[in-house]
């Protein structure tokens, strides 16, 4: 018990009688910290905007244009049934012509055209919005064989095409994004590395002198791990104090930029607290303490 | 006291620094090892305090064979020597109390062990007036009064005194001796290796004379013969 009251009170004296030495060593580890937060705050905004993107994309299915509303009702729920669609709509084919209207509002070409062909051109239609983004062929496949005579076109080529580029660039975008990731840490883990190696280097004399004064390998390494804890400690609080008001500030312009999408990258933060910053303590106690352990050992040989 | 048989020592292959050394000091003696640089004089102290391992050859301190000591016992034997050296090896952010406590300290005295002996040892040091200086706040002469006290507090029966005064002008090095043969008439067995002539000569004690890793003298009441 004294031994350890002993062991603190000496890295206390160490971290604030090295004030300077400790003020960069947790600058640096709060920015290499900062870096870490960027990045999952990063992660997170480009995950919701491929999801908002996927969720934009529906297949529509076009009906002949004479069929009973009747039977367009049958069918949408037919395949509203189907476990792999999420919602179905059905565009009547005087609401596809007022959003055509609506669309075309400002170019009167397209408009005196439609007036000119004094009829409504336009198909009654389905849109139907997956359940799981992933398993849209499947349910192309699954309307293909639908067996119904009112249905128009069969044709999904163009939702296959989009299909696709959509899922090679989200792959591209995880694929970068791990890379990037992997960078990020390893380079964080290197300057957190060599932040620590820095500090003990600083300590070397000292370290020399405790074991020729005849102090035990506990009381030589002990301090500098007690200071590592104090460093991760301190260097996690400081990010939290300066990552919130920072998501704060970062949340209406998100929101602005994602409108109709509910994205909202603080109450993440606050409901996954205790996981992220948990975590990042412990990966960050870990490297310090494992650091401290072998830059004193380089020190401290008999 | 100390008895060091056979003795050899190369840190590289055909050259060594200690070469089938002999000698035995006897408790309470004041031995000066003397020697130009590269004799071996400062190999000879690491050997001592387990910085070093004898290649071959023993090395006994009373009764314990310091050359089959384990790394875990090596603690142990520097808080049973005291060890000074030239360059102070004082903790620079610590406080002349601070430094001589923190020996005690990190062998696990208690507090009040503590604060019975290091306020004594620094007034025999002479350093009672400016215990709350640091290293850097004294002159080098208080400074090593201040290694002294420290290498003091455990009570040794050795003090292994490396160049004690290297770094001093003539008044505090005799200043400096004048405390060692002080701590010498307690009892305490010192070693004092050196090179200064006139300090050799003033002691007219036991030298004992090195020259390329051997013993080449061993006077009673020597005088520096290089």
């Amino acid at each position: 018990m004294l031994s350890l009251f002993r062991i603190i009170k000496f890295s206390f004296q160490d971290i604030f009688r090295n004030i300077w030495l400790t003020i960069i060593t947790v600058t640096i580890l709060v920015v290499a910290l900062f870096s870490v937060n960027m990045l999952i705050t990063i992660r997170l905004i480009s995950d919701n905007a491929v999801l908002a993107v996927k969720e934009k994309i529906n297949i529509s299915l076009y009906i002949k244009a004479d069929t009973p509303e009747s039977e367009i009702i049958a069918l949408k729920n037919k395949i509203s049934g189907f476990d792999k669609v999420r919602e179905v709509n059905y565009i009547s084919k005087q609401t596809a012509l007022d959003s055509f209207r609506d669309k075309y509002k400002n170019n009167q070409s397209v408009l005196v055209a439609l007036k000119e062909l004094g009829r409504n051109p336009l198909s009654p239609s389905l849109t139907i919005s997956p359940k799981d983004f992933n398993n849209s062929n499947l349910l192309i496949n699954e309307l293909k064989m639908l067996d119904n005579q009112i249905i128009e076109s069969r044709d999904f080529s163009d939702n296959t095409i989009i299909l696709e580029k959509i899922n090679n660039i989200t792959k591209r975008v995880n694929e970068v994004g791990l890379i990037i990731i992997a960078l990020f840490i390893l380079t964080s883990l290197l300057i957190v590395y060599n932040t620590i190696r820095v500090a003990i280097y600083t300590h070397r004399q000292e370290i020399e002198i405790m074991r020729l004064v005849g102090a035990s390998n506990f009381f030589i390494y002990m301090p500098y791990i007690w200071s590592a804890f104090i460093y991760s400690l301190l260097s996690v609080l400081i990010i939290i104090a300066i990552f919130y008001p920072f998501l704060s500030l970062l949340q209406p312009y998100l929101e602005i930029f994602f409108t109709d999408y509910n994205i909202n990258i603080l109450a993440y933060f606050v409901n996954n607290f205790a996981f992220i910053f948990g975590s990042q303590f412990i990966a960050i106690l870990v490297i310090n303490s494992l650091t401290s352990l072998f830059a004193v050992r380089k020190y401290a040989k008999v | 006291m100390i008895k060091l048989t056979e003795v050899s020592k190369a840190y590289l292959k055909n050259n060594k620094v200690l070469n089938n050394i002999n000698l035995e000091v006897t408790p309470g003696e004041f031995v000066s090892i003397v020697g130009q640089s590269g004799a071996g004089k400062t190999t000879l102290v690491r050997l001592l305090i387990g910085e070093e391992r004898v290649d071959s050859g023993q090395v006994m301190i009373g009764d314990w064979d310091i050359t089959k000591l384990s790394r875990r016992e090596i603690p142990y034997l520097r808080r049973q020597i005291g060890v000074i050296f030239q360059d102070f090896k004082l903790l620079p952010k610590k406080t002349l109390l601070e430094n001589v406590s923190f020996a005690l300290q990190v062998s696990g005295g208690t507090s009040q062990k503590i604060s019975k002996i290091v306020p004594s040892v620094l007034k025999i040091v002479g350093l009672d007036d400016k215990k709350n200086r640091y290293p850097h706040e004294v002159s080098g002469g208080e400074k090593q009064r201040a290694a002294i006290a420290r290498a003091l507090v455990h009570q040794p029966k050795i003090l292994l005194a490396d160049e004690p005064t290297g770094n001093l002008d003539a008044i505090n090095a005799n200043e400096i001796i004048d405390l060692l043969l002080h701590i010498n008439k307690f009892g305490t067995t010192v070693i004092l290796v050196t090179h200064n002539k006139e300090i050799v000569n003033r002691l007219n004690r036991r030298v004992v004379t090195m020259d390329h890793g051997r013993i080449i003298s061993d006077q009673a009441h020597g005088k520096y013969l290089l």
